[in-house]
């Protein structure tokens, strides 16, 4: 399974040092934080897709998936029709208006080539943003419940035991 | 291309991240995370920290002397010679003190130069013969240094940060760390309360990123917090939540507390404060049985002319539910900046001694003294905001200001603006030409932070050492050796022969008995520092108030508190409440933050929040001018209509020019001006 970045909505407080920390790298910050009314806040990059649209829309293959997974932009390759950021549902490819080529998160590859994990999650305060394979993300944020229930279930019914809570 | 990684400290507020500069033949290049050691931040920064190195080859940097040639505030100079300069001033100083005598003479420290400087600052202040010697803590945390002094005996956070892990309840008062230490917030607070249950009471005007988080909002009018406490201390006591044990054994003055409190009811409070009495019931209930509770202040509470009241009755709130000296507790004031406790711990005020020892303690004096080889003058000085006083009485003749900027951060600016103008002779130390710097008669170009070797004491009461990370720019040097220059051509040089930052931090070793273990040898080999006191070099203190507190009879003073209006209160003529609130992305005066292009690109400008009830009565948009008239002056802001402030109130963030609104009212036992809560009127801009 590739790596990707994760973002845990319940944790961002919109610092978006995160922002500062893709500047830092890039020059120009490849994650945004959006904020919303209600104070709810959320960091929002590339999402690196496992059936990545951008990559099928390019007409040059600039476009294409690294050993980890990353979806990398081969700037010697682009064109700048920006065709990958009208595939792209969530609209992340850029122009870069000096280059005229696209410009996109590559999960900071430069920076894992040295084991270093990217700069946004580096940065991020509050470990709203995770890198990391799915399956683990997703364990270490639901593990600790779902050991209480392995617990409850070993003695018990899972599943009585679940309805019982 | 030779890159090489600097660990340094970080440079805004007073957490104590920890990161390397790369360094590139010199030349800053960029931050990385320092996440091999065991640094308080655990690697992580905020967008602050991140955009740390963006300020240093700014074109604005001040890269050699410079002498006013136009008139005061116009900002009109030509470059001198260091020669020149330190001449310059050294001969204007030695004349006003022959003069008009040592008290005409007052300097200014800095919370954001290392300890070293400010000792040294303080110093020759004192070697000049003058006890006017301050530094902007007046101005952020001396009314919690006054009431937590008074209360504990010291005023320092009691616990390090992991214990907040362990906290059942948190309680962040006129605080939100998610603008102010996201860091701090992110690795401690919110793990505390979303991993571990931990239930969060937040009190503030402002319904912040913080108090999304709470489980308890208290919406009080600005500098009304007092009221609250007081309810809060009824609560506890009227209904014996106290713990009773710890009252008899570690507490004096219970019986005289509990007999002022009984009339302030949480149903008085609500009538002053307009929070609704239920639920300063309810809060007091949840702080009191909680167990244990971290209980974190800072501007909100401490930036008023009530303010040592306030943080009195706060304290003795932890007091009385003997949270004190346990794991899993946390009470503190966090400074605005990297070193301002240090700062504050080197001597740098006007009553104080290096060490914080009252002037007055003859004992520690002589031991100074004898240190030193001079007299410390016996008259105490005078305070920040007095300053400005005694300027327009014309009895402060020379202001000598080193890395701060009084003419952003004082209140009522107008008339600090006046006094910058009538002063007889400023000399500015700085990074930038700051507001203040436009006034001087001499500019001085100091090294920023990360181009010189210092030690810095964060908020948790931890030394930690910065290394040399760039070369400074021009002939920008460090500010001790600027000092030390001076000093010299003062004829003192016998009492500042210091070949390093070294030397200067053993004399703090040997000076200072609670910083005699953190030697520059230990600090440079453990890079995670040491938690002061730590009397020798094997020994720190994690945790205040184990045993006894340090007051001088070893237990807490429960010293009964009165109700005090803040400064200033709305009337029928400016009928809103007006407060401030700092944005993350900006620090203080916006000296270096508003010249890094990374956060000035994304909180460039201020605006001010409006109920949106408010703004409807007074027929403003989202977006719409609105002129903030007080009865010191008038800004123009831009309207952000919102719910998330309370009706009556309106708020701006503080970077800018707020100070033309606030008002100089001080506060009676730390000075503290009234810089949170002002009247004022507010009216559309029309066209």
């Amino acid at each position: 399974m590739s790596k990707k970045i994760f973002i845990d909505f319940k944790r961002c407080i919109a610092c978006k040092a995160c922002e500062v920390a893709c500047e830092m790298e890039h020059g120009e910050a490849r994650i945004r934080v959006f904020e919303f009314p209600d104070l709810t806040s959320v960091a929002f990059n590339c999402r690196h897709c496992e059936k990545a649209p951008c990559m099928e829309a390019c007409p040059v293959n600039a476009l294409s998936k690294d050993e980890d997974g990353a979806v990398v932009l081969d700037p010697l390759k682009c064109i700048g029709c920006l065709m990958c950021g009208l595939a792209c549902p969530f609209g992340i490819p850029k122009i870069d208006e000096y280059n005229k080529i696209m410009d996109k998160c590559d999960l900071c590859a430069h920076r894992r080539a040295d084991g270093r994990m990217p700069a946004c999650v580096s940065a991020c305060p509050t470990e709203a943003l995770k890198y990391g394979d799915i399956n683990d993300v997703l364990w270490a944020r639901e593990g600790k419940i779902v050991a209480e229930l392995k617990d409850i279930g070993d003695r018990t019914n899972v599943l009585e035991a679940y309805i019982i809570r | 291309m030779a890159e090489k990684l600097v660990p340094v400290v970080c440079p805004w507020c007073s957490v104590g991240c920890r990161f390397y500069i790369v360094n590139v033949n010199g030349y800053p290049k960029k931050i990385e995370f320092d996440y091999d050691h065991e640094t308080r931040n655990h690697g992580k920064l905020c967008p602050k920290g991140v955009a740390a190195f963006q300020y240093l080859r700014h074109p604005d940097r001040l890269k050699r002397p410079l002498k006013r040639v136009g008139e005061r505030g116009e900002g009109k100079f030509v470059e001198i010679s260091w020669e020149e300069a330190i001449k310059e001033i050294a001969g204007k100083l030695r004349e006003l003190k022959e003069k008009y005598g040592p008290e005409a003479l007052a300097f200014l420290g800095s919370e954001r130069c290392s300890i070293e400087e400010n000792y040294v600052l303080q110093k020759l202040a004192r070697a000049l013969g003058t006890n006017n010697v301050e530094y902007v803590c007046r101005m952020c945390q001396s009314t919690s240094v006054a009431g937590k002094g008074m209360v504990l005996g010291h005023p320092g956070l009691t616990n390090p940060f992991e214990d907040i892990l362990k906290a059942k309840v948190i309680v962040l008062w006129g605080y939100n760390p998610a603008a102010t230490n996201p860091v701090f917030f992110g690795q401690y607070i919110e793990k505390a309360i979303l991993d571990n249950g931990a239930k969060l009471i937040v009190v503030d005007p402002r319904k912040t990123k913080t108090a999304k988080y709470a489980d308890i909002h208290i919406q009080p009018y600005p500098g009304t917090d007092l009221a609250v406490a007081l309810a809060m201390l009824n609560v506890i006591i009227t209904e014996e939540l106290y713990d009773k044990d710890f009252v008899a054994e570690r507490t004096e003055g219970f019986e005289e507390l509990a007999k002022t409190i009984k009339k302030y009811t949480p149903e008085w409070a609500e009538k002053v404060s307009g929070v609704p009495a239920e639920l300063i019931r309810k809060a007091a209930i949840t702080f009191a049985t909680a167990g244990t509770a971290a209980l974190l202040t800072n501007e909100g509470v401490n930036q008023h002319a009530n303010g040592t009241r306030t943080v009195m009755a706060i304290t003795e709130m932890m007091v009385l539910c003997g949270y004190f000296g346990k794991e899993g507790v946390m009470s503190g004031a966090i400074p605005g900046a990297h070193n301002g406790m240090g700062a504050g711990l080197m001597g740098v005020g006007p009553h104080e001694l290096p060490g914080r020892f009252p002037l007055h303690a003859e004992e520690h004096k002589r031991r100074i003294e004898e240190a030193w080889g001079f007299k410390i003058p016996e008259k105490p000085g005078i305070t920040y905001v007095e300053m400005i006083d005694a300027i327009l009485e014309g009895k402060l003749k020379a202001l000598y200001v080193m890395g701060t900027n009084p003419a952003r951060a004082l209140p009522n600016l107008k008339k600090a603006e006046e006094a910058f103008k009538n002063i007889e002779f400023l000399v500015v130390q700085d990074i930038f030409l700051t507001e203040t710097a436009k006034y001087a008669d001499i500019v001085l170009p100091a090294a920023a932070w990360f181009e010189k070797d210092g030690t810095a004491i964060s908020f948790e009461r931890r030394v930690q050492r910065s290394f040399k990370a760039a070369d400074a720019p021009g002939e920008a040097k460090p500010d001790w050796e600027i000092l030390v220059m001076l000093a010299r051509e003062l004829g003192l040089g016998e009492y500042f022969n210091y070949s390093d930052v070294d030397d200067v931090l053993r004399e703090i070793n040997r000076t200072i008995p609670f910083l005699t273990g953190a030697t520059p040898e230990r600090l440079k080999n453990k890079l995670s520092g040491c938690m002061i006191p730590c009397p020798d070099e094997e020994t720190e203190t994690p945790r205040l108030f184990v045993d006894g507190f340090l007051t001088p009879s070893g237990k807490a003073q429960l010293i009964p508190v009165e109700y005090k209006e803040p400064g200033e209160v709305p009337d029928e003529e400016y009928p809103f409440w007006l407060t401030n609130y700092r944005l993350v992305g900006h620090f203080h005066t916006g000296t270096m933050s508003h010249r890094s292009k990374s956060l000035s690109k994304r909180w460039p400008e201020e605006y001010i929040e409006i109920n949106e009830n408010d703004a409807k009565r007074l027929g403003i948009k989202d977006g719409d001018l609105v002129r903030v008239e007080t009865r010191r002056g008038a800004l123009v802001f831009k309207a952000r209509v919102t719910p998330h402030i309370r009706e009556g109130v309106v708020a701006a963030p503080w970077h800018w020019d707020f100070n033309y609104l606030t008002k100089d009212a001080l506060d009676e036992y730390a000075k503290m001006p009234e810089l949170k809560a002002a009247a004022c009127r507010i009216s559309k801009v029309e066209g």
